[in-house]
């Protein structure tokens, strides 16, 4: 109620000022135009002329003028609070103090926001709300311009009605769903397995749970629309999952119709141990060629804690050979952690195994994380290095020996 | 922009706000800059009249700006009046005013009238330890130590960690005053300080010093001084208390370096069952060890030499008649290599004992295990800090142990400076915490306000002792 008169009173203002400000006009017809809501201003306005004294606390008076309205108003709501009204309101005052907060709060989300244990984590997840729901307005607002935009261009191609003569039906996407089905389905024949390992549940929140599976969803479907795409298994998936919730979140029931393998078994359990190798970037091992007969395994895990070896520990347990991408083999890293999100490790995946060319390959690290290529050849770079170590022990080395050999005889 | 000298006419204040690039925020930003340039709030009355008389209403956030104007200049009628416009106004409030409102009226004679402002923020949110500081530092200055102390309380009960400026402002305002309650409740300060390991600053330090010389009857006198290397204080010939931890403790302490840094949520993350099982095997062969070392990190100690010699170095210098070395380290270490050649691994390990752990392993948690296994006797030799493994341990008070045991068995080595050989900096024969033994008192103090690092310990101390 409150809000809404705040509101009628903000449309009449930024009427009204424009208006004044354009003719001119002085302040005497100023008050006047408002006269229904604020009787109380206008005698006060009267009262001072220009002239005259300003009275400092005139703004007190409608403020307290103002209340007397709202009391009336408020006085039949029931005075015990709940825990949930207590915290709405909490949120509506964080609102008026200009604090990021969104708008609409459902009851669920509510809840949520209670069950925060600090206040910086309530702050930090009511910002989130406040960005999703803006982002949210923006895209509607985009929508209904494009939608604007796409009746007017109708309007104008039905003026000038004239079919074009073409060979083909006009049936795109539907014929390219069929199409990449048809791949997929043959990938799940005769096309590398590439195996991505949900036991990461536990470590994760719930806001990882979910950012996992969107990341999966993308790289799914860019799987699905490349030349030769992997056969995707989704090990170690139990029903009932957070993961499986999401995943049918995001497919409905197109879940069932995906062209992958989802098991609860373990990857040991599918494949022959020695021909899988466990993709983190906490490997000691650095990853040389892609290799075609080894079925890779990537870990199906958001860790915004960034914490790090879960990965390693995983395959450490199973006794399995562990590689990590050659970033800085390639690329002269600027900031930001080495895992990739898993969208990016498909990219990467499928334009290794199309064209074994690491450079194209990992242009799919993000830009931000790295500065350029490394320019140089790998032999010119060994032989600075070798250089450099020269430099640093060269001729110093034998010295060094002779000189222990002296002072320490062997017994 | 600039705010004006003068409160303004409406028509000035719609000119300059038409002046203005986004006319939605114009006042937050006036009220902003009024702030920063201290305007009198005669000038800001004028423009909320003006804000009022164009919409009828004042928004909250820049009633609340408004306050905040009040309150740096403490204006504590303009704070009470708006006080009560803000109740009239809206059920709650937020913190933000709450915070304003208490630190407004606790500066002021009006300071009782933040209490019950105080109990009102309790309703909606944990007040902030600022908030909490203005009631109890204005309690404390009406004399009213009771009440201040109960909010003291009340503040270490709800988690909220009180600023080192509350603590000093305790013995500020009790200077001079009797009463053995009061003494106990101050000595109390000083335990809390002890407990949490917390090092007071020199204008603290120099607070305690005038609250214990001034207690009347008492005949306390205080001096500054350091700590010689024995753990003997100069001026009374004290013996501090040794960083030794109780059985109870150290059994606890062993039980959760083990539980929370090895194990931790996997084993596999930093060791393996296996590795880990070799290890103790290993270990309790050979036990009990005197020094245990870090050989990756004392190896890394001078860049410009070799590693392995580095670690010779290191080994030869600790080595003496009968003392039993233990030197941790990886795998890689036993490949020859440019840095580790095999001759002079091999002649170190005829000096102590070496365990190589896998090259992916962790070899730290090794390290904490090892030397709490071997006994109180035992030291351990590196440059890191265990900032890291502190962190894993799953509660404050073993974490505080574990700070506690750290001083007192690391050894930590540094290059000297014309780089000849190795300096060791000794672990202290001494706690380094507040302590007492009823008629002294030991406090170690930091010289500069902000020295932030847990790891850094103060090397001057106040000696307290009573004369009687």
């Amino acid at each position: 109620m409150q809000s809404a008169n705040m509101l009628l009173k903000k449309l009449l203002r930024t009427s009204v000022l424009p208006f004044a400000a354009r003719h001119g006009m002085k302040k005497n017809l100023f008050p006047l135009s408002r006269t229904l809501s604020l009787s109380h201003c206008l005698k006060q306005d009267n009262s001072c002329k220009p002239s005259e004294k300003l009275d400092l606390d005139a703004w007190k008076k409608v403020m307290k003028s103002g209340l007397q309205e709202e009391v009336s108003e408020t006085v039949p709501e029931p005075q015990e609070l709940s825990a949930l009204a207590a915290a709405r309101e909490t949120l509506e005052m964080w609102r008026l103090a200009g604090k990021l907060v969104p708008e609409n709060i459902s009851e669920e989300q509510l809840k949520m926001f209670m069950e925060c244990p600090s206040k910086s984590a309530k702050k930090k997840y009511l910002k989130y709300l406040h960005l999703k729901e803006l982002h949210k307005k923006i895209d509607k607002k985009k929508m209904e311009e494009k939608r604007e935009k796409k009746l007017e261009a109708q309007e104008q191609t039905s003026k000038t009605d004239e079919t074009k003569k073409s060979p083909f039906l006009y049936l795109w996407s539907s014929t390219m769903d069929k199409a990449y089905n048809w791949r997929a389905a043959q990938s799940m024949i005769f096309g590398q397995p590439l195996v991505f390992d949900m036991s990461y549940e536990k470590e994760m929140s719930i806001r990882e749970v979910s950012n996992t599976v969107k990341q999966l969803v993308l790289s799914e479907s860019s799987n699905r629309r490349s030349a030769d795409p992997f056969h995707i298994h989704f090990c170690n998936l139990k029903d009932d999952s957070l993961y499986h919730k999401e995943f049918l979140k995001h497919y409905r029931e197109a879940w069932d119709k995906l062209l992958i393998t989802v098991t609860d078994q373990c990857y040991t359990e599918v494949f022959p141990k020695d021909k899988l190798v466990y993709l983190t970037a906490d490997s000691p091992k650095v990853m040389k060629t892609f290799d075609h007969d080894k079925i890779y395994i990537v870990g199906s895990m958001v860790d915004k804690s960034i914490k790090t070896g879960v990965s390693l520990a995983q395959a450490k347990r199973l006794g399995l050979e562990t590689a990590a991408l050659p970033l800085d083999k390639y690329l002269l890293w600027n900031r930001g952690a080495k895992n990739l999100t898993l969208d990016q490790m498909m990219h990467i995946l499928l334009t290794l195994k199309d064209t074994a060319d690491w450079k194209k390959a990992l242009e799919f690290v993000p830009k931000r994380k790295y500065s350029g290529f490394v320019n140089k050849s790998v032999n010119e770079l060994k032989k600075s290095l070798d250089l450099i170590n020269t430099l640093k022990f060269g001729k110093r080395q034998e010295e060094v020996q002779k000189k222990f050999a002296k002072s320490y005889p062997k017994k | 922009v600039q705010p004006p000298e003068k409160p303004l006419q409406a028509e000035e204040w719609n000119r300059l706000r038409e002046n203005f690039k986004s006319a939605e925020i114009f006042e937050e930003v006036m009220l902003n800059s009024m702030i920063r340039c201290k305007t009198p709030i005669d000038v800001a009355k004028s423009l909320l009249t003006h804000v009022a008389e164009c919409n009828g209403d004042i928004a909250y956030r820049t009633l609340v700006k408004y306050l905040a104007l009040c309150v740096q200049q403490g204006q504590v009628s303009e704070i009470l009046d708006m006080y009560d416009i803000l109740k009239g106004r809206f059920k709650i409030l937020e913190s933000g005013a709450y915070s304003l409102l208490i630190r407004g009226l606790s500066n002021s004679d009006q300071w009782r009238m933040a209490l019950p402002i105080l109990e009102e923020a309790k309703q909606i949110m944990i007040p902030s330890r600022t908030s909490y500081e203005s009631c109890i530092k204005a309690a404390s200055r009406h004399q009213e130590t009771k009440l201040a102390f109960e909010l003291y309380r009340e503040m270490l009960a709800k988690g909220v960690v009180p600023t080192l400026d509350v603590l000093q402002s305790f013995f500020d305002f009790s200077r001079g005053m009797k009463g053995a309650e009061l003494q106990e409740e101050l000595f109390g300060i000083l335990l809390y300080l002890r407990e949490n390991q917390i090092y007071p600053h020199k204008t603290f330090m120099r607070s305690i010093k005038l609250w214990f010389e001034s207690i009347p009857g008492g005949n306390w006198r205080g001096h500054l001084t350091s700590i010689k290397d024995s753990g003997q204080c100069p001026v009374c010939n004290h013996q501090l208390e040794d960083s030794d931890l109780t059985e109870e403790e150290y059994n606890n302490l062993s039980e959760r370096i083990i539980r929370d840094v090895i194990h931790g949520a996997d084993t596999f993350r930093k060791t393996s069952p296996q590795e880990f099982e070799a290890f103790q095997t290993f270990v309790e062969k050979r036990l009990p060890f005197d020094i245990v070392i870090d050989g990756l990190n004392v190896s890394h100690i001078k860049p410009k030499k070799m590693q392995c010699e580095n670690l010779f170095d290191a080994v030869n210098s600790l080595a003496k008649e009968n003392v039993r070395l233990l030197v941790l380290g990886r795998k890689h270490m036993l490949m020859n290599s440019a840095n580790w050649k095999r001759e002079i691994m091999k002649e170190m390990q005829n000096k102590a004992h070496f365990f190589f752990a896998e090259n992916i392993s962790e070899d730290d948690p090794f390290l904490l295990y090892a030397t709490l296994r071997s006994g109180k006797h035992c030291k351990f030799v590196t440059r890191d800090f265990l900032r890291d493994h502190k962190a894993c341990l799953s509660n404050t008070l073993t974490r505080h142990l574990f700070r506690k045991w750290q001083r007192g068995h690391q050894i930590v080595v540094s290059p000297s400076v014309e780089g000849r050989h190795l300096n060791f900096l000794p672990a202290f024969r001494y706690d380094c915490v507040v302590q007492t033994t009823g008629d002294t008192w030991h406090i170690p103090y930091k010289d500069v306000f902000e020295e932030k690092y847990s790891f850094q310990v103060p090397r001057k101390w106040l000696c307290i002792q009573q004369k009687l």
